[in-house]
This record gives structure tokens, C-alpha cells and sequence, in this order.
């Protein structure tokens, strides 16, 4: 029978892929559909969240840091408890990274504060004195883009059905609305907590800066 | 028999000794399964190595070339017709009904989990640690609290414990005389103590600022009258009476184990909680090390 497949190379090299391809498919497919739905009390990113992951992925903390814990003693002894699939289901795309240079972030919203996350972005030697990390403070002068945040959030909302619920709406009065009335009072609570004079006064004045935003993000993970 | 066999016998032997020395030297655990069964692997190779090269050396020595050719031939290189080796054979169709009922039953469709594994490897490891260290001395408790204390708390605290600069706790004392100040203005009820909530208040002025001033010095000395107030659930000696309110001397225990289950909101700023991030024993280990801390 195998006579026919050594005269067909081209068959003969699907059929090998098959066969090699089987058990990654049996592993992988049962649970992939199950697995990247949300997960219970998940909810989607807030504006200024999404405005502080925009800047995560621009200033590339991707680089050092990843976003997920694998399901070992050590691991979970360090970062909390391992990422669930279910976890990222919002996350376009997921920051997951695979170089630790830095350590994981996926439950830096549990043991950090902050402050704590001012100081680190604004001279790391500060709070780990051995950390490798430069300053960003250029993040506590630049103004985060929250146009492009809601723009984001509108669309994740249209294409991918996203329950943002009435909150976000299309149009520019609709986004005024929702900076004065929702984003400004949440970056508000956290520049309160940074004690940064110039970050809350910049806030009070109606602007956010990116370290606000950012932090916002990262509060979020846990 | 001959030499050759001999010699191969021989072999397997060492080699089979060479492994049980290395399990004893290395002090393996062969009742952890992973451990058996690499050891039981290793003892088949040898045996396999010896059995199946003494075969074919055998072969060789008495083998003729015999038997019908196959009709094809690749640029005149043939294949004999033969019978399968039917101890290949067999072990092949093995192979493969074992490999079908892996694929569809053993494996992952419906028996493996990498969680399941995740929380069973966890749960072993967790009683073994509470075992080993029921008892700790002093010393290890120290120890184990300061490794848990560079990795989870030094961060905020500091490597030295000194709260970096006023970032957090400083613990080389308990409290700041503002630290307490704050505390008897506003009462506090964060970390969930028996005797309830502390009352706003309870003193003020000259005499708030007194007491602060006493318990921040470390307790020493007579005591200010207003104390009288705090002793009623503190204790006469500050310490908490045995749990039911928090100990103003120093980082026990209970302060500890409220602190991490809680977290604390004071006027240096938030500490987080660790809800079930620590044992029991790791909880008494990091209390054992932040009392070394006191100058």
C-alpha cells in the first residue's frame, strides 16, 4: 500500500504532517474553544487601562517583563496563582512575553501599590537597588493619548462584541462625556495615591499622564 | 559460553552497579515514581545493550544470505522477502493499540490535567513542608523568614528593613510617634483584632502626643497617665493582651498574620494583602525575622 504514497511525494508529505501534526491537534483543539472564553467577574478594560497598556507596549516592558504564570510551585510561590486562558480573553493582543529579565507582571496588581510602581518607574535603583531597569520618567511629563484608548475601546466593542455596556459610545461628545465622568475620577484616585505633587496637579487640571494611565494598567493585573 | 558473552555479562553488570552506586551517592528517593522509573529504564538499557548486541554478533558469526528477493529494486539494490521478526512484530502492534488508547483515552482528552498535576505536586510538597519544619529552631526560623523576606517584602521594605527612605515600614521600630498620632485621631479597625474596632479620639493634645511620644521611645520608663486608656485592651505591657488587640512593642506573630491577611492602609501609604500566599509556618518564620530587625 505504501508503494502508491513513495510515487506521490507531494501526498506522501501531507500524509507525514498528519501523522506528526496528530497529537499536537488532539492536545490542543478539544479545550481551545472552552478554554479562551472569559473567565467568571472578568471585566473589559477600562479607558485609562487601555490607554496604560498602550503605553506598556510602547515603552516595550515587554522586553524584561512577561504576563504569565505557568502552573509551578516556584512560580506561584513568587507571582500568586498561575494565568488562566480565560484571563487574556479581552486582551488584544495578550502580553504574555517569554524573556524574564524582569519578573512576571500578571499579578502585580496584588502586591504592589501605586506608589510603589511611581517610584520604580521614576528611579528603580530606588526600590530594587540591584534592578537593571532605566528610569521612564519621561512617563510623568507625557500626556497619555485616551482619544486613541476610547477609539480602541469603540471598536473592540463593534467588532468583537465586547461588553463595554452604554459607557462607551461612538462619537466625540460621547468620549468627552466619558473623560470627564469616568476616566478623569479613576486616574484621579491614583495620582491621590502617588503622592507625586506635579502628576496630581496635572490630573486636577483635567490631564492625565501616561504614568497614570500605566499604573491604572497595571493595578488591573491581579 | 563464550568469551564474547562473558564480556557483555560483564558490562551489564558494571553498569548496573555504576547506576546503584550513583542512587546511593546522590541519595535519590526511589519511592517518587519519577526516580523509579528512570532507574528501571536505566537497568533496561544495560540489560537491552548486552542481549541485543550479543544477538547480532552471534548472527553475524553463523548468518548466510538466503532467502527470496523482492520484485523491486532501487538502482539495483534489493529486499529479501522475509518473515517480520515476530518479537519486532508483536511489540509494534503493542506500540500502536497502546498508542490509540493513549491518544484517545489516556491522554488529554479526558484524564490529564496540568493543573490537576499542578495542585496535587503543590499539596504533597505543602504537608511534607509543614512536617519537616514543625518544630523549627530559632535559627531556621530566621533564616526562612529572611530568604521569604528579600523575596516577597524587600521590595517595598527594603533589603535591610528600613522601609526605603519612608516608601514603607520602617521595622527597626514599631511605630513613628506619627505613625501613632495618626492612629489615636482617626481609630483603626483594619486588621480585624477580637477586642473590634479602636475607637477616634481616645486622646488628644498634650496628651495624645505624650503616649505617642512613650510607646514610639520603645515603652521605657514611667508610663504618662493616658496610658491607662490604652492598657485597657493593649495590656499594662503593650502587648495586645495575648492576641486580643495588637501588640504595641513589637512585630509578633498575630500582627504579622493580620498584616499579611488584611493588608494596611496608614498614613505612610497602602501595604497590600498576601491572603494564603504564606504557610503557617513561613507566617511564624517572617514574625521570627522582623523581630531581629529591632536595633
Amino acid at each position: 500500500m505504501f508503494h502508491w504514497l513513495e510515487k506521490n511525494p507531494f501526498l506522501f508529505s501531507v500524509g507525514v504532517f498528519i501523522v506528526i501534526a496528530f497529537a499536537g491537534l488532539v492536545e490542543i483543539l478539544p479545550d481551545f474553544a472552552k478554554a479562551s472564553r472569559p473567565i467568571v467577574g472578568l471585566k473589559p478594560y477600562t479607558v485609562l487601562q487601555l490607554a496604560g497598556k498602550e503605553v506598556y507596549k510602547k515603552d516595550n516592558c515587554i522586553a524584561c517583563h512577561s504576563q504569565l504564570i505557568r502552573p509551578f510551585k516556584a512560580e506561584t510561590d513568587r507571582y500568586g496563582k498561575y494565568s488562566l486562558s480565560g484571563e487574556y480573553a479581552y486582551d488584544r493582543p495578550f502580553l504574555w512575553g517569554s524573556k524574564r529579565t524582569g519578573p512576571d507582571l500578571h499579578r502585580v496588581g496584588n502586591y504592589r501599590t501605586p506608589e510603589w510602581h511611581a517610584n520604580h518607574m521614576w528611579d528603580p535603583k530606588s526600590v530594587v537597588p540591584a534592578s537593571i531597569m532605566p528610569a521612564y520618567k519621561h512617563q510623568f511629563k507625557n500626556i497619555a493619548d485616551l482619544e486613541t484608548a476610547y477609539a480602541e475601546a469603540v471598536t473592540v466593542k463593534k467588532v468583537f462584541n465586547t461588553p463595554y455596556g452604554d459607557d462607551i459610545q461612538p462619537g466625540k461628545a460621547a468620549f468627552e462625556k466619558y473623560y470627564k465622568e469616568k476616566a478623569l475620577p479613576e486616574a484621579l484616585k491614583i495620582a491621590k495615591e502617588m503622592k507625586n505633587k506635579e502628576v496630581l496637579a496635572q490630573v486636577q487640571q483635567g490631564k492625565i499622564p501616561e504614568i497614570v494611565a500605566l499604573i491604572a494598567y497595571l493595578e488591573r493585573l491581579k | 559460553m563464550n568469551s564474547f558473552i562473558v564480556k557483555g555479562l560483564v558490562l551489564a553488570g558494571v553498569l548496573i552497579v555504576a547506576t546503584l552506586v550513583v542512587i546511593k551517592q546522590m541519595h535519590i528517593d526511589l519511592s517518587d515514581p519519577v526516580n523509579l522509573i528512570t532507574f528501571l529504564g536505566a537497568v533496561a538499557i544495560a540489560v537491552l545493550t548486552f542481549g541485543v548486541g550479543a544477538k547480532y554478533m552471534a548472527q553475524m558469526k553463523t548468518d548466510t544470505a538466503s532467502g527470496e528477493l523482492a520484485e523491486e529494486n532501487w538502482d539495483g539494490i534489493g529486499e529479501y522477502k522475509n518473515e517480520l521478526p515476530s518479537g519486532w512484530a508483536w511489540s509494534y502492534v503493542g506500540v500502536m493499540i497502546w498508542a490509540i488508547w493513549y491518544f484517545l483515552w489516556g491522554y488529554p482528552l479526558n484524564a490529564y490535567s496540568q493543573i490537576g498535576e499542578y495542585n496535587k505536586e503543590v499539596k504533597n510538597y505543602q504537608k511534607k513542608f509543614e512536617a519537616k519544619w514543625k518544630n523549627p529552631s530559632p535559627e531556621v526560623l530566621r533564616d526562612m523568614g529572611e530568604s521569604i523576606f528579600l523575596v516577597q517584602c524587600a521590595p517595598c521594605h527594603g533589603e535591610t528593613g528600613d522601609g526605603l527612605d519612608g516608601k514603607a515600614q520602617d521595622f527597626t521600630s514599631r511605630m513613628t510617634k506619627e505613625q501613632i498620632l495618626a492612629v489615636i485621631k482617626s481609630g483603626q479597625h483594619q486588621l480585624m483584632y477580637p477586642l473590634g474596632a479602636m475607637p477616634a479620639g481616645m486622646a488628644s493634645g498634650k496628651q495624645a502626643e505624650e503616649v505617642a511620644a512613650w510607646i514610639a521611645g520603645g515603652m521605657k520608663g514611667k508610663a504618662p497617665a493616658t496610658w491607662a486608656t490604652c492598657a485597657g485592651c493593649h495590656g499594662q505591657d503593650g502587648k495586645g493582651n495575648g492576641g486580643s488587640a495588637p501588640d504595641l512593642a513589637e512585630y509578633d506573630e498575630t500582627l504579622v498574620k493580620h498584616v499579611l491577611k488584611h493588608g494596611k492602609k496608614g498614613i505612610i501609604g497602602q501595604m497590600p494583602a498576601f491572603p494564603g500566599r504564606f504557610t503557617p509556618v513561613q507566617e511564624k518564620a517572617l514574625a521570627a525575622y522582623l523581630k531581629t530587625l529591632k536595633q
